[in-house]
């Protein structure tokens, strides 16, 4: 009686603007570099890309059967190679009906069934009607399960949700110029092949009238970071719009999106770790925001490693809002500070890096000689690295907090720690001094915490406490244990 | 307090002995190095690797007997340089890094110590351990050695060159406590 069935047509278009959105990146590069003067090759390369991926996503759509049969969901799909893939109904723990931009625009939705278990297998229905996806929903639940699921949500959930006027400071103050500012002068580096230099100049001492005498760079430059934070500021709030967060018993819940919401279910026990980020723009505001680094269900969509567990927060409520989501990361750690003498390798390091940008500055830019000012940020941040750099320990919590350019700081639990390593190089051994990394889980492959120029003991101490043996001779930590290096 | 194994010392190299593990949970609390035959192996593949070095005097070479305009001076330059080079790496970094490599397994942990330049000091709890591999190139065999690989859910990390039985022992070693720390659990 269940026949296989094909989704709704439109699943074609999703398919296509998946394509297209995963190599987003590729075909502008193309776009820019192949819309020369004389030839526009590139134009034609987008333009094939796309329809080859039209017609990748019709095939793909045709490809494409689910059907219900003994209560086990049977999705067959692929274009050459036949991917068959079956889940029962036992098996299956969340059915997830979500509508997309293009979804809501034929009035379709799209089912996303997960199981869990190690091997968390996972499907997706692109685009159904919703009374198709109802009927499918009706047939893959058991029968216990969604009552209780129910009786959880309506008991014990808190939830916290994003105020508008937190949602717009939120936007304001992202600091996530790296991206949008290399897209935009990308743009800006083909525009004097449309429009000439001189038109150009007298846009902008007509955009700028002071400007005149400052030279054509910097106005340029000011423009470039004007339209990056735009960009920067309608991408949060389209991303984190309606942000929801709900506690609950076993796992987290995140909603978000303006276009197309998100949803995100997060276990406890997948959780590898917490990042407090000080964003560039928050950190003099005193508001930061919070990820989640999980690790052992992976999303399709969005693979699951950095998840924004809450997107502003003011950084003295910070500690409350752990104690109340994951209270099992709130702890009170005595930090320990590089020593003294790491002072001049933190500056040291930060005039290399300076230099990297002076140097060919002073040699090929005119007047880029003004560019040794840098070294004057140079120095500060270089300060505010050796000043933040953090790491301490409570029980089974340690705490490593550091500063590249925004400070950040990772709670990680002992028992999700992959591995931990100190390296220590001629010109370290010299002071006494050692860099410390940190590895967990997230997504399929791991993230790493480091702090720099710890001293030697110090480093030694915390790689030691990782080791499980560390826990049954607690008491010997302070003891000095640290001679097998030598 | 400390005890030294003696199936891990250099006395042991009989190839196809197998070895009981009960009993063996408070194993090595010694930090272990490489075998010295490992040496031997990566200064093959080490010459290998620097026979690139060499297409700079050849090609000087080849400039000088076909076109004079370059003097034997550069000539000479170049092929010092690449027996320098060379000489470095072919004896010098295998010596040195046979030195500093150390490793140590426990029942709570793999403790690895190694680097040329930068030494680094590495600790995996074994309970994080996912799998254990050995692993075995051409090099390596004709020297009876070879590599264990540990990989956890979001590193990997390679004890090289250890002598066959060695290898083995290390690897079903690991396995063992690892998944002995699990069932602790």
């Amino acid at each position: 009686m269940f026949e296989p069935r094909r989704q709704h047509p439109v699943a074609g278009l999703t398919q296509l603007l998946h394509i297209l959105k995963e190599n987003w990146i590729t075909l502008l590069i193309l776009f820019f570099v192949g819309t020369g003067s004389e030839s526009a090759w590139g134009i034609y390369a987008v333009l094939g890309f796309t329809v080859l991926s039209a017609v990748g996503g019709v095939i793909s759509w045709w490809r494409f059967t689910y059907q219900v049969e003994d209560g086990e969901l049977q999705i067959k799909q692929g274009i050459f190679v036949r991917k068959q893939l079956y889940l029962s109904r036992e098996r299956i723990q969340v059915i997830d009906i979500s509508a997309g931009l293009v979804q809501r625009v034929f009035d379709l939705v799209s089912v996303e069934v997960k199981t869990a278990g190690s091997t968390s297998k996972e499907a997706k229905i692109d685009a159904i009607t919703r009374t198709e996806a109802e009927r499918l929903k009706r047939l893959l639940r058991s029968e216990e399960l969604p009552k209780e699921d129910e009786a959880v949500k309506s008991e014990t959930s808190k939830t916290y949700k994003i105020g508008i006027k937190e949602l717009f400071l939120a936007a304001f103050t992202s600091g996530n110029f790296g991206v949008t500012l290399s897209i935009v002068g990308g743009a800006f580096s083909q525009i004097d092949q449309v429009i000439d230099e001189d038109r150009m100049l007298r846009f902008f001492e007509w955009l700028i009238p002071a400007s005149v005498g400052v030279g054509l760079v910097f106005t340029t430059l000011l423009f470039v970071v004007i339209i990056s934070w735009l960009f920067s500021i309608f991408g949060t709030l389209i991303k984190y719009y309606d942000f929801t967060l709900t506690v609950k018993d076993d796992a987290l819940l995140i909603k978000r999106g303006l276009f197309e919401q998100k949803q995100l279910t997060i276990p406890f026990d997948r959780i590898q770790a917490i990042q407090i980020k000080e964003e560039l723009l928050r950190e003099p505001f005193g508001y930061a925001s919070i990820v989640l680094e999980s690790a052992g269900y992976a999303d399709q969509q969005q693979s699951l490693n950095s998840t924004t567990l809450y997107p502003f927060l003011k950084k003295v409520e910070v500690q409350q809002f752990i104690q109340q989501v994951i209270p099992e990361y709130n702890a009170c750690v005595e930090p320990v500070n590089p020593p003294f003498v790491a002072l001049r390798r933190y500056l040291l390091r930060m005039v290399w890096v300076s230099l990297i940008v002076i140097v060919p500055a002073w040699i090929f830019v005119p007047y880029g000689v003004y560019s040794l000012f840098l070294l004057i940020p140079a120095l500060i941040i270089g300060y505010a690295q050796y000043r933040d750099a953090e790491i301490g320990i409570s029980g089974d919590t340690m705490m490593v907090q550091w500063r590249l350019l925004s400070r950040k700081a990772a709670i990680v639990r002992k028992h999700r720690i992959q591995s931990a390593e100190t390296k220590v190089n001629p010109f370290q051994r010299r002071l006494g001094l050692m860099n410390y990394t940190l590895t967990v889980a997230s997504g399929s492959g791991g993230r790493t915490f480091a702090i720099r120029e710890l001293e030697k003991e110090t480093g030694n101490q915390f790689l030691e406490w990782i080791s499980p043996a560390s826990t049954k001779q607690k008491e010997s930590f302070d003891t000095d244990q640290n001679s097998i290096i030598d | 307090m400390r005890e030294k194994l003696i199936w891990l010392t250099n006395g042991f190299h009989s190839p196809g002995s197998t070895f009981d593990f009960k009993g063996m949970i408070n194993s090595q609390k010694e930090q272990q190095t490489l075998p010295s035959a490992s040496k031997k192996a990566w200064r093959i593949n080490n010459s290998l690797w620097s026979l690139p070095i060499w297409l700079v005097p050849g090609y000087v070479g080849f400039l000088y007997v076909f076109n004079a305009e370059v003097s034997i001076w550069i000539l000479l330059l170049t092929v010092i340089g690449a027996i320098f080079l060379t000489a470095l790496f072919v004896f010098l970094l295998p010596e040195i890094r046979w030195k500093r490599w150390k490793y140590r397994v426990d029942e709570h942990e793999i403790d690895l110590e190694h680097g040329i330049f930068i030494i680094r000091r590495t600790l995996i709890p074994v309970k994080r351990v996912q799998h254990v591999d050995t692993r075995q190139g051409p090099i390596l065999r004709s020297y009876n050695l070879g590599d264990v690989v540990i990989s956890t859910a979001a590193t990997t990390h390679k004890i090289p060159a250890l002598s066959e039985p060695t290898a083995d022992q290390v690897r079903s070693e690991i396995s063992t406590f690892a998944r002995k720390a699990k069932d602790d659990v």
